[in-house]
């Protein structure tokens, strides 16, 4: 589901996917500081493996999708992240068309980015004890914004929103909850292990005091 | 370098714990014996897709079939005429396949075309329509049709597995996946530290020339 095959959508909807995509990248790369991108690159790959887990779920199939973790650990570097990962999807395996890429991209890291910027406030607001509890939040999250993102595109491009939504929406209950544990485990073990991965400090507040 | 291992590690568990097969795509397989057509819409490999959207149109634009799959995800209809037919099947949930059955793979006793339109007429150049359509002598259309049939019945387990072995999922593919997100990193990395140094640069010859 979360990966549209091409010939599905309308053009307008497709042209504000890619821009949709294309500024996301653009403001992603220009946060992203250098020593961060091996960072992202590991969980583009993450993103990228994730999507061959999949099991039936009633009359349809599912997969794993994990762009809450990606939102969460990455922030605004989710887009170039999930970019990346969805042209070798596209490339490699056929899962979703390539026209249809920027849409696919807006699906999965609009969400991802809002998961991760509501996990930084709750992580300074609330300190170390709501993280793990708010990673598995935005775990369902994201698929959850996801899923719902997926049927307002196919609505605008001619479908009827409610049963596309009710559709994908229950087909993606159970990856919800095993993405929300997934999440919560991944993260508190990076919290325990290297919690300064999890602190973005935008470039420019970096450079500023070597200049 | 943990994060790494710990990606490697999910990769193997993920790929060595569900076996060979594991590409995510809506996918449709149809074949037709005699004058029916039978199929059925799968996921590549998750299992059959139930209460798809089917639609059979010919060449021509016209609709012969519209229904949806059954609890197997199978689909059967029986055409009138010898034409090519496109299939397609929708989910619903933005997953959509089409299969397209080919006039060559329809009997011959089926008439062409009853108006022909230049689009049919050009769809099967390998059999003259005129004479196909003003030999059917009684007995012998019978024992070629049957013919016809048992042979497509023999080989539809060789192309379902051919349709399927299309979209297995490979090892070098998933490999090579992360082999391009490995090497892009490190582009990216070796293109940002390159943009962080020249200013540096800059700066200590102009400091240099300050000192003169």
């Amino acid at each position: 589901m979360a990966h549209i095959p091409d010939g599905v959508l309308s053009l307008p909807v497709l042209a504000v996917g890619a821009a949709v995509a294309v500024a996301g990248c653009a403001y992603g790369l220009r946060r992203l500081d250098a020593e961060r991108i091996p960072q992202v690159a590991v969980l583009s790959a993450v993103f990228f493996v994730a999507s061959l887990v999949h099991f039936p779920v009633g009359p349809s199939s599912v997969h794993l999708i994990l762009n809450g973790l990606v939102g969460v650990a990455l922030g605004w570097a989710a887009f170039p992240a999930i970019l990346i990962a969805l042209l070798l999807q596209a490339v490699m395996f056929g899962f979703g068309g390539l026209v249809v890429l920027g849409v696919n991209v807006m699906n999965m890291a609009v969400p991802a980015v809002i998961c991760g910027l509501a996990f930084d406030i709750v992580r300074q607001r609330g300190g170390e004890r709501w993280a793990v509890p708010a990673a598995g939040i935005a775990g369902v999250l994201g698929v959850l914004l996801t899923a719902l993102s997926v049927a307002l595109v196919l609505a605008l491009s001619g479908r009827e929103f409610l049963p596309a939504a009710k559709l994908v929406l229950v087909a993606h209950l159970p990856v919800m909850i095993i993405e929300g544990f997934f999440t919560a485990a991944a993260i508190g073990l990076v919290i325990r292990v290297k919690p300064d991965v999890l602190d973005r400090t935008p470039a420019f507040s970096i450079e500023e005091p070597a200049r | 370098m943990k994060m790494l291992a710990f990606t490697l590690a999910f990769a193997v568990a993920v790929l060595g714990s569900s076996g060979d097969a594991l590409a995510h795509k809506m996918k449709l397989f149809a074949t037709a014996e005699g004058a029916v057509v039978s199929g059925y819409v799968y996921f590549s490999p998750g299992g059959r897709a139930q209460d798809a959207q089917i639609a059979a149109t010919a060449a021509d634009g016209a609709t012969v079939f519209s229904g949806r799959t059954d609890a197997q995800g199978g689909f059967r209809f029986e055409v009138q005429r010898r034409a090519d037919y496109r299939i397609a099947a929708d989910g619903g949930d933005g997953h959509e396949a089409h299969f397209t059955i080919t006039a060559a793979e329809l009997p011959q006793s089926l008439p062409a075309e009853p108006a022909p339109t230049p689009t049919t007429t050009a769809a099967p150049p390998s059999s003259p329509p005129p004479t196909a359509a003003v030999a059917p002598a009684p007995p012998l259309p019978d024992l070629a049709a049957l013919v016809e049939q048992s042979v497509a019945r023999q080989i539809r387990p060789l192309r379902e597995q051919l349709d399927s072995y299309q979209e297995t999922l490979r090892w070098h593919d998933v490999l090579g996946g992360l082999g391009y997100i490995i090497g892009l990193g490190g582009l990216a990395y070796g293109f940002a530290s390159r943009a962080n140094g020249r200013p540096r640069r800059r700066l200590a010859a102009s400091e240099k020339e300050a000192a003169r």
